[in-house]
């Protein structure tokens, strides 16, 4: 590989990756740069390239509970992790069980019932809202916190089950044979052997679920009515109809709700490597 | 250390027998290897013993205690398995520990064990290395310990040496046996190896097809096979075993291949050959029992040279007789060339006849 290709290639390469890079970064940068901008510097024209009088009071704004924005703001904040959070957690309970069944156990209609899991991804999401309404509504859970994290939790579902199973079908059975022999009952096996080794795959598994409940916003917005149950997303779009000229703030919070993103993401492809080449790859 | 004993053991997958009635008992403080070809059923047979699978009928006792319902935990023997199923994230000491630690025993007391354990096993610089930094030989010494870190009432290996190479496993194999008399321990011991089988083992279970063929010493499996199959399995290079007619020539008997060749059989073996269930038989007889001729000789079975394997000390010829096919060993010295002439002379004492339909031996 290194030796092919000449040194022309080597540069638009490099050059690709740059434009890549910088077309994705760029967004981010303006929204932090405004952020930091008074709200007379971020409506100049044209644009304050660079901020000249760096304020934090935007940030300090949305995170004191003093103010009624900043009591908005946590609120939001604190619905958004605790719905993510417990469809996490949830997710992990549920996925991990059911990805070591289905690649220990031979049992009938395993395949099916398998696929089936994979199938809900193959359909946009936008899909299964009337239906999940209605179902939310027959369960009286509209307006509650719980219509979304059992949503958000059959979303991160098949990804997690999918790649848990590749992870379980690397563990050799002879380790969790080698346990019971050693006086291990088949739980302490699990346990104690086997969920260690598949880690990375349950990290990864539980910080993309975590993404994916917290970045959503369709369901959100559909489900919650009342304003103090609402979680960031849909929150950050009543900013946007309620504070129309206030940008910086604007920019504030929309940079404090993407910053679990980008941490848990930098944690996760780490994780999300190992788990595709230790685990999905001979799934 | 206790018995094992499988009374009529059956192990089925769907239709298949991969354990059929299988009846064997190890002595306290027994060496068994467990051989034959692969898909016999070892795996399974040990699999039974150990508890991870359940059979499909028949009875397992350990000691004096029916252990058919009992979790592996709960049957107190340890096994090594062939890829040695170390814990790769746990330390050396660790996965010594572990067993212990299942077992609830002190903490101080478990230092105590796992020390003295990889002192016997020469691994106490590796405690704190992880499985993964080991060499195969460091590794199988630490599957070892693991199992018998405890006391267990036996132990269980699923060919435990077929990763190493050929020295380490010569020098394992020495040390094995060495840890089988210090601690007078049973064992169970699958090989495909049948050097580990003879140089080992007290008693040798030959399997083929799920069900048991012959369990006896391995001179005596060596010496009297009960049929072809373990006849044509036990000995590198096998018996040789080539088929035949009983033919009475007023009186005496005589043997006639259908290459043409007479062979006349001493009384005792002409008694066993009119024994068979038809005319056919087959004569069996190892390489060193054949006493290879120059010229054309009574008695004999005239062949032709195939190809001359010179492996030092010994030379095998592989000789044609008809559609057969035999290995004769010579010493260095025979200058023997492909298509030579030669004839085979068979010592009455010391060949084998097989009933050519059911291939039990006469
Ligand atoms: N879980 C299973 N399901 C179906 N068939 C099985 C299962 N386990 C083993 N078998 C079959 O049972 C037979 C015996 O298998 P076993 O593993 O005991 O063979 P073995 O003697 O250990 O062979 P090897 O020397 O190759 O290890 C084989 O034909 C195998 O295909
Ligand atoms: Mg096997």
């Amino acid at each position: 590989m290194k030796s092919r290709g000449s040194r022309g290639w080597g540069i638009v390469r490099v050059a690709f990756l740059a434009v890549l890079t910088l077309f994705t970064l760029l967004p981010m940068v303006w929204m932090l740069l405004t952020s930091l901008k008074t709200q007379f510097a971020a409506s100049q024209y044209p644009p304050e390239w660079w901020p000249k009088n760096v304020t934090f009071e935007q940030y300090s704004l949305l995170l004191s509970p003093a103010t009624e924005t900043g009591r908005d703001f946590l609120r939001y904040m604190f619905n958004s992790v605790w719905v993510s959070l417990a469809s996490t957690v949830l997710g992990v309970i549920v996925a991990v069980p059911a990805a070591y069944a289905f690649s220990r156990f031979r049992f009938p209609g395993r395949q099916l019932l398998f696929y089936s899991v994979l199938l809900r991804n193959m359909f946009p999401a936008v899909v299964f809202l009337m239906p999940l309404f209605i179902l939310m509504r027959w369960l009286h859970l509209v307006n509650t916190e719980f219509s979304l994290i059992l949503t958000y939790l059959t979303f991160g579902l098949p990804l997690s089950i999918w790649l848990l199973k590749g992870f379980y079908d690397n563990i050799p059975a002879q380790l969790e044979q080698a346990a019971r022999m050693d006086g291990a009952t088949r739980f302490q096996a699990f346990f104690q052997i086997v969920m260690p080794l598949s880690s990375p795959g349950i990290i990864a598994t539980a910080i993309y679920s975590f993404i994916l409940a917290w970045n959503e916003y369709l369901y959100a917005l559909v489900f919650l009515n009342d304003k103090s149950k609402l979680t960031l997303p849909v929150g950050l779009q009543r900013f946007f109809t309620e504070y129309t000229t206030n940008w910086p703030g604007l920019m504030a919070a929309s940079f404090i709700t993407s910053v679990p993103v980008v941490v848990l993401f930098l944690i996760l492809q780490k994780y999300f490597v190992r788990a595709l080449t230790e685990g999905a790859v001979k799934a | 250390m206790a018995e094992i004993r499988l009374h009529d053991v059956v192990k089925t997958y769907g239709s298949m027998y991969a354990v059929d009635h299988v009846s064997l008992t190890v002595a306290d403080g027994e060496f068994v290897a467990l051989v034959g070809p692969s898909g016999c059923g070892k795996t399974t047979t040990l699999n039974l013993i150990a508890g991870l699978i359940e059979q499909t009928a028949g009875d397992i006792f350990i000691g004096e205690r029916l252990v058919n319902d009992l979790d592996p935990k709960d049957r107190d023997i340890a096994m090594v398995f062939q890829n040695y199923a170390l814990y790769p994230n746990k330390t050396v000491f660790k996965n010594l520990a572990f067993p212990l630690k299942m077992r609830k025993m002190a903490r101080a007391d478990i230092d105590v064990k796992v020390r003295a354990a990889a002192k016997v096993l020469d691994i106490e610089h590796l405690l704190e290395r992880r499985p993964r930094e080991l060499s195969g030989g460091q590794q199988q010494r630490v599957a070892l310990g693991r199992a018998l870190v405890r006391d267990p009432r036996a132990f269980l290996m699923d060919e435990p040496l077929s990763n190493l190479d050929a020295k380490l496993r010569g020098q394992m194999r020495a040390e094995l046996k060495r840890f089988h008399q210090d601690l007078n321990a049973t064992v169970v011991y699958v090989t495909h190896d049948q050097l580990e089988a003879v140089t080992m083992a007290d008693r040798m279970a030959v399997m083929n097809g799920g069900l048991l063929q012959q369990y006896d010493t391995p001179a005596r499996v060596f010496d009297a096979p009960v049929n072809t199959f373990v006849a044509g399995f036990v000995g590198s290079p096998a018996m040789n075993l080539v088929p035949a007619i009983v033919v009475n020539q007023g009186g005496s008997f005589i043997l006639r291949g259908s290459a043409g060749w007479n062979f006349p059989l001493s009384s005792r073996n002409a008694r066993k050959a009119v024994a068979a269930s038809g005319p056919g038989v087959i004569l069996g007889a190892r390489h060193s029992t054949i006493a290879l001729h120059r010229t054309a000789t009574p008695d004999t079975m005239p062949g032709r040279i195939y190809t001359v394997e010179p492996t030092g000390d010994i030379t095998f010829a592989h000789v044609r007789v008809g559609e057969a096919n035999l290995v004769v060993s010579v010493t260095p010295d025979v200058r023997l060339a492909m298509d030579d002439d030669v004839w085979l002379g068979f010592d009455q004492n010391r060949l084998h006849l097989f009933d050519g339909v059911t291939g039990g031996a006469l």
